[in-house]
């Protein structure tokens, strides 16, 4: 279980998060919203390690993660994706993975996902934004993690796009990676998340209905 | 009473460091960039206005004016090679390196007008005064009083002019401020002419001081300026004044205490050890933060 | 072969391993001023091994490759929280604070009725080895190309494996590589220790070649002539800083009538090339595309 244990952090006098506490498990479909500036990229920022809460904890089956260095989260088996597509501009797709998979033949078995295949040469200038993000989420899968926060994934995507990847999602987290997704969009929500966590002055946890 | 004249020596020196920082400061604080050619700028600047002396007499004024305005000229050749093209968070890098490749270029432009290596810098010249004991040089006076006028000045340009609060804009974020009507390529010409008429009469008052002028002086400037603007912390004007002055102190008891061999170890000692323990300076400035988060906004 | 030749290419050779040890901080993203001081080490260490200590040679580079690098790592570990223009000037900082501190050392020795020893201001004469074993200048350019030789085949392999990737990504995204697990500081580190112990050997091999050194020959002009190389030639492949020593010692030196104007039309020329090839000219995407292309189809 991930958990956020009364998370509290300000920002130049003004308080972004309050107490607040989450609790993920394994396998969970949670869809993240609020408003501009509610804080939902600030909590992604601290459940992945790249920001230090002021008070509170952050726990991984028990374990106390908080204050440790963003690259020791990622180790413990927690991914994530950011706002604005990161992908290393000057390598091409197939070595955009290389940090975890060296080995281009287990790459490929790794990679059933077919529409990526024909870009794998390609540099990520020369690739649709679609598969950009597509990318972004296998690098993060192929580490196998246990819970994985996407970023506004489908910032730029059309509809069909956004369905497309929804399903993406869909077909390829695995059953027991908790899945969390910080989205403008209700459409991607409504297809992923099981849970929606609204960020406002106090966090609200409701299931969805799912379709 | 030593104390206090060599404190007071110290402080009055430094202030012609705090104009070489506050050069360095302004392109920092504007532009988000460092420009390592400033240095060789300057000394260019004054080697233009030897040679120019020394083929067409000048008097002081001329020098003057001859130096600020090639030291003006030249700082924005290297805006327009260095810094205009590289644009963006990817140009930071580039423009930092491009600037320290002409600092060589510069250099050795200079080497090439002053082929004497000593030539003499016929400046002002003031007199010193005496006050209940203490020993006042009045060059230094001078500089003191030119540094404090400086930063008024800049001051108020920048909060109190339309120009100024464009320029204020564009440092904080560039691409809005393009919308609001700034045109970024001339902010950065008159930012670095600024800069250069700033530090030319910076390198002005010193060349006075010292009465002659090598081709040393461009590494020189460059080291103390840049020691000064980190001791103040990086991009702050009042810290760039306040680094000078405290760099000036430091210097002057340094050379009383262990003689004169040891003051540049003490410079860069003193420099090191701020930048491992505190490196924003002594403003504390913000800029600069462990967290690498507060740089860019993921 | 003329011994001017020769000689050329040796310092050729020589300035190579600088510029390498410059390209190996650039890897991991920072800009360093500070090598000129690693190569400084590696060359006093040598010097004093072989002349003072009579120590096998073999031993002496490498025992100087060994302590350059060590120091390397200090600095590194002291500067971790540091980057872009903080590193920059923290490793310059450091750089001279050694030389400094040299200029402080004095302990002439006599030795076969010659003086040598470090002395200072003076440095230290009569580093006899080449001599004393019958190199002609021909043999020191073929023992350094073997040692160069042998440093970018190492290089070329290591450039092929996932630490060189992470490396690089460190360099260039350093959120991105923590994201994906990697340890930015560590290799950092690693990379930076090892840029000190390339350093360290090719000043090891000057103070054999000159056999005399002095602290003058450190200094930040020497550390930034071999980062503009390493820049202008560009970071994709070790290949890269090569090509930078290349096209100024070799072409622009042996262009006549353009030598003594050579870092005039240098500079420039890197500035004006950094505007169309930020990264250099064998940058990092070229590499990968001419990579690519070559792989075997997936």
């Amino acid at each position: 279980m991930f958990e956020f244990r009364k998370i509290s952090i300000g920002f130049g006098g003004m308080n972004v998060l309050r107490d607040l506490s989450i609790q993920i498990r394994p396998g969970d479909r949670v869809g993240l919203t609020g408003g501009n500036g509610s804080g939902k990229s600030t909590l992604i920022n601290i459940a992945t390690g790249f920001l230090i809460p002021q008070s509170g904890q952050i726990l991984l089956d028990g374990k106390l993660l908080t204050g440790m260095p963003a690259w020791q989260y990622a180790r413990e088996g927690i991914r994530r994706s950011f706002q604005s597509v990161r992908l290393l501009p000057n390598v091409p797709l197939q070595d955009q993975f290389k940090a975890e998979v060296h080995d281009i033949k287990t790459l490929r078995s790794l990679l059933q996902e077919s529409t990526l295949a024909k870009y794998l040469n390609q540099f990520p200038s020369e690739i649709p934004l679609p598969i950009q993000r597509k990318v972004e989420v296998v690098r993060a899968l192929i580490a196998n993690p246990r819970y994985l926060f996407l970023d506004e994934p489908c910032a730029g995507l059309t509809n069909s796009e956004l369905t497309a990847f929804a399903v993406f999602l869909s077909n390829h987290v695995p059953v027991d990676c908790g899945l969390i997704v910080v989205e403008h969009r209700r459409d991607l929500i409504n297809m992923v998340a099981k849970r929606l966590i609204t960020l406002d002055s106090n966090a609200q946890d409701s299931q969805t209905s799912h379709a | 009473m030593e104390f206090l004249q060599t404190s007071i020596d110290g402080i009055l020196f430094g202030s012609a460091y705090a104009l070489l920082a506050l050069g360095f400061s302004l392109i920092f604080g504007i532009m988000k960039r460092i420009n390592l050619a400033y240095g060789s700028s300057l000394l260019l600047g004054s080697a233009i206005a030897v040679w120019v002396n020394e083929h067409i007499g000048l008097g002081a004024l001329g020098l003057f004016l001859v130096t600020i305005t090639a030291a003006a000229l030249v700082n924005i050749y290297v805006e327009r090679l260095c810094f205009c093209p590289h644009v963006g968070k990817t140009g930071v890098t580039a423009s930092m390196i491009a600037s320290f490749v002409i600092w060589m270029q510069l250099d050795e432009i200079s080497s090439q007008l002053l082929p004497q290596r000593t030539h003499e810098f016929p400046g002002i010249e003031i007199g010193s005064l005496e006050i209940f004991n203490l020993y006042l040089r009045g060059d230094q006076i001078l500089n003191l009083w030119v540094a404090i006028i400086a930063i008024s000045a800049l001051f108020l340009l920048l909060s109190c002019t339309r120009f100024g609060l464009l320029l204020r804009a564009s440092a904080d974020n560039a691409e809005t401020a393009k919308l609001l009507g700034a045109n970024l390529s001339r902010i950065g010409i008159v930012t670095f002419a600024i800069a250069g008429f700033l530090g030319g009469t910076s390198a002005f008052l010193i060349l006075s001081s010292d009465g002659h002028v090598t081709p040393l002086f461009g590494l020189w400037s460059t080291f103390k300026g840049l020691v000064a603007m980190m001791l103040g912390g990086v991009g702050s004007l009042v810290g760039a004044v306040l680094g000078g002055l405290l760099l000036g102190f430091l210097e002057a008891h340094t050379t009383n205490l262990f003689g004169a061999e040891y003051r540049d170890i003490t410079t860069f000692g003193i420099l090191f050890l701020v930048l491992i323990l505190r490196p924003g300076g002594l403003m504390g400035v913000a800029h600069y933060r462990t967290d690498r988060l507060a740089h860019e906004r993921i | 072969m003329s011994v001017y030749l020769a000689s050329i290419l040796t310092n050729m050779a020589l300035i190579s391993f600088l510029a390498l040890s410059a390209y190996l901080v650039l890897v991991v993203g920072e800009i360093s001023f500070g090598q000129q001081a690693f190569f400084g080490i590696g060359a006093y260490v040598t010097a004093t091994a072989t002349v003072i200590f009579d120590v096998p040679v073999g031993f002496a580079l490498l025992l100087s490759a060994l302590c350059a690098g060590l120091v390397a790592l200090l600095l590194a570990a002291l500067t971790l929280r540091l980057s872009g223009i903080y590193f920059a000037i923290a490793s310059l900082c450091f750089a001279e604070l050694f030389r400094l501190s040299l200029l402080q050392i004095r302990l002439p020795l006599e030795m076969d009725g010659r003086m040598t020893g470090p002395d200072g201001p003076e440095g230290f004469s009569n580093i006899r080895w080449i001599f004393d074993n019958n190199f002609e200048v021909v043999d020191f350019l073929s023992l350094t190309l073997a040692c160069l030789g042998a440093l970018l085949m190492l290089l070329f392999f290591v450039e092929r494996t996932q630490i060189m990737f992470c490396a690089r990504l460190v360099g260039k995204d350093n959120i991105l590589a923590q994201s994906m697990g990697v340890r930015p500081n560590l290799y950092r580190m690693c990379f930076i220790c090892a840029s000190g112990f390339v350093a360290g050997f090719g000043g090891a091999l000057f103070a054999l070649f000159n056999t005399h050194i002095e602290p003058q020959m450190f200094g930040v002009m020497l550390g930034v002539h071999a980062l503009a190389y390493s820049i202008i030639g560009g970071l994709g492949a070790p290949v890269g800083p090569l090509i930078g020593v290349a096209i100024d010692i070799g072409l622009l030196e042996s262009i006549r009538g353009l030598s003594s104007y050579r870092m005039i039309v240098f500079g420039g020329l890197v500035a004006v090339l950094l505007i169309v090839f930020p990264e250099g000219l064998i940058n990092p995407r070229f590499v990968n595309r001419v990579r690519s292309r070559t792989r075997p189809n997936v």
